[in-house]
């Protein structure tokens, strides 16, 4: 790594301006790895949190669920199941840290959440939660980037207009890194499990990821699907190539992608009737 | 498919989705998808306090709706750096014919 790198690595790692995660993440992670946790205890920890409860009681009594007027935080996390409730956890920290950055960003990543979601239901892939978490965070590198390298911002999107350029691509000439490695050194830096993280690093290059190939491949299509859609706002507005290996990897074909993107354009209308009810929220 | 308020829904539009009591998929439902609205059906369901409903074809536009053509530019603008991949070019085509059946009369979708 070169110098200019690593001095940009410190700057954007610098910890003490680094967005942290709640420290509700970390205990409802080390107790969902302990057997001998209780929903009980997690439900205490989840309480102490009054936002965070207040989202999953909002969404275990949400229509999708169809469930009947569900009053307790354990409850609550018995019916949603503790994965959901962790994923929850973690993207709502994660909007608070992304709301204040752009729209636009915002609803790419929730678009291309939705639609991973989509793409490994579709294809009967285990952790779909996992999947969709992954989505939703593929881009935070992107978030990063607008935080630590503000003066460089204007340089990057005056590149990606004049020269037609991939975000990344103008990521790498200005700042000599791109968003899929920042991403990465803030999910090693957030002790992300490498499920998340590989998906968050290697999206635009299926090939570097090791162990968790299949959810990156998803995470990657999922990218490319939302910006064909034209959904939201990643920064350019080419759709990235499909990449060989994630295509194989998926086993796609012409008739599971006209599928999936049915149903993911379907979905998206109300993806943007949520997006639009936030924003009303976080304005108001 | 369209969603629109329902003081915009007008007689012969078709229903892309079921419309639930108080909007809410637990509720009772009301009306089928496939139904077209009469004048009639439409004061009933302003009666029982439906807001919106979901309806084929895109027959209300409103300022700042992209019509066909517009959106088909907008796609291939977007595909301009990738069409010779034979992956993207794959996914244009499925999304062009997805987006012109979207427009027209069966609202896009496949049957369930």
């Amino acid at each position: 790594m070169d110098e200019r790198r690593s001095d940009l690595k410190k700057i954007i790692m610098d910890t003490k301006t680094l967005p942290t995660l709640p420290g509700v993440i970390n205990k409802l992670n080390s107790l969902s790895n302990d057997d001998k946790s209780s929903v009980q205890e997690m439900a205490r920890i989840v309480s102490a949190d009054q936002v965070l409860s207040a989202r999953i009681l909002r969404l275990a009594n949400s229509p999708s669920y169809g469930f009947y007027r569900v009053s307790t935080i354990s409850n609550a996390m018995i019916l949603l199941g503790v994965n959901v409730v962790k994923s929850l956890a973690l993207s709502s920290s994660i909007f608070e840290i992304m709301e204040k950055n752009s729209v636009g960003l915002w609803e790419h990543s929730l678009g291309t959440a939705t639609a991973a979601g989509i793409i490994a239901r579709k294809l009967a892939l285990p952790e779909v939660e996992e999947i969709t978490t992954a989505g939703l965070l593929h881009d935070i590198g992107k978030v990063i980037i607008g935080l630590k390298c503000a003066e460089q911002m204007p340089e990057i999107r005056r590149q990606i207009k004049l020269d037609d350029l991939y975000i990344s691509e103008a990521e790498k000439a200005v700042l000599d890194t791109d968003h899929a490695e920042v991403g990465g050194w803030l999910s090693k830096s957030w002790f992300l499990p490498d499920k998340l993280s590989e998906p968050i690093t290697c999206h635009h290059n299926v090939a570097c990821s090791e162990d968790h190939r299949v959810k990156t491949s998803v995470v990657h299509l999922a990218d490319v699907l939302i910006k064909a859609s034209g959904f939201g706002d990643s920064g350019d507005s080419y759709v990235p190539p499909i990449q060989q290996l994630a295509w194989d990897q998926l086993k796609l074909d012409e008739s599971l992608l006209q599928e999936i993107v049915v149903e993911l354009e379907d979905k998206l209308v109300e993806v943007k009737n949520f997006s639009l009810e936030l924003a009303s929220a976080a304005v108001a | 498919m369209q969603k629109i308020p329902l003081n915009l829904a007008a007689a012969e539009m078709v229903l892309a989705r079921d419309i639930f009591k108080n909007d809410s998929p637990t509720g009772m439902p009301i009306c089928g998808k496939g139904t077209e609205l009469s004048d009639s059906l439409i004061s009933r369901l302003q009666q029982m306090g439906v807001q919106s409903l979901y309806v084929e074809g895109h027959p209300v536009w409103q300022e700042g709706d992209r019509g066909l053509t517009e959106q088909l530019a907008d796609l291939d603008k977007r595909f301009s750096k990738t069409k010779d991949n034979r992956y993207n070019a794959t996914l244009l085509e499925v999304y062009r014919s997805h987006f012109t059946a979207a427009m027209g009369d069966d609202g896009g979708r496949t049957e369930e």
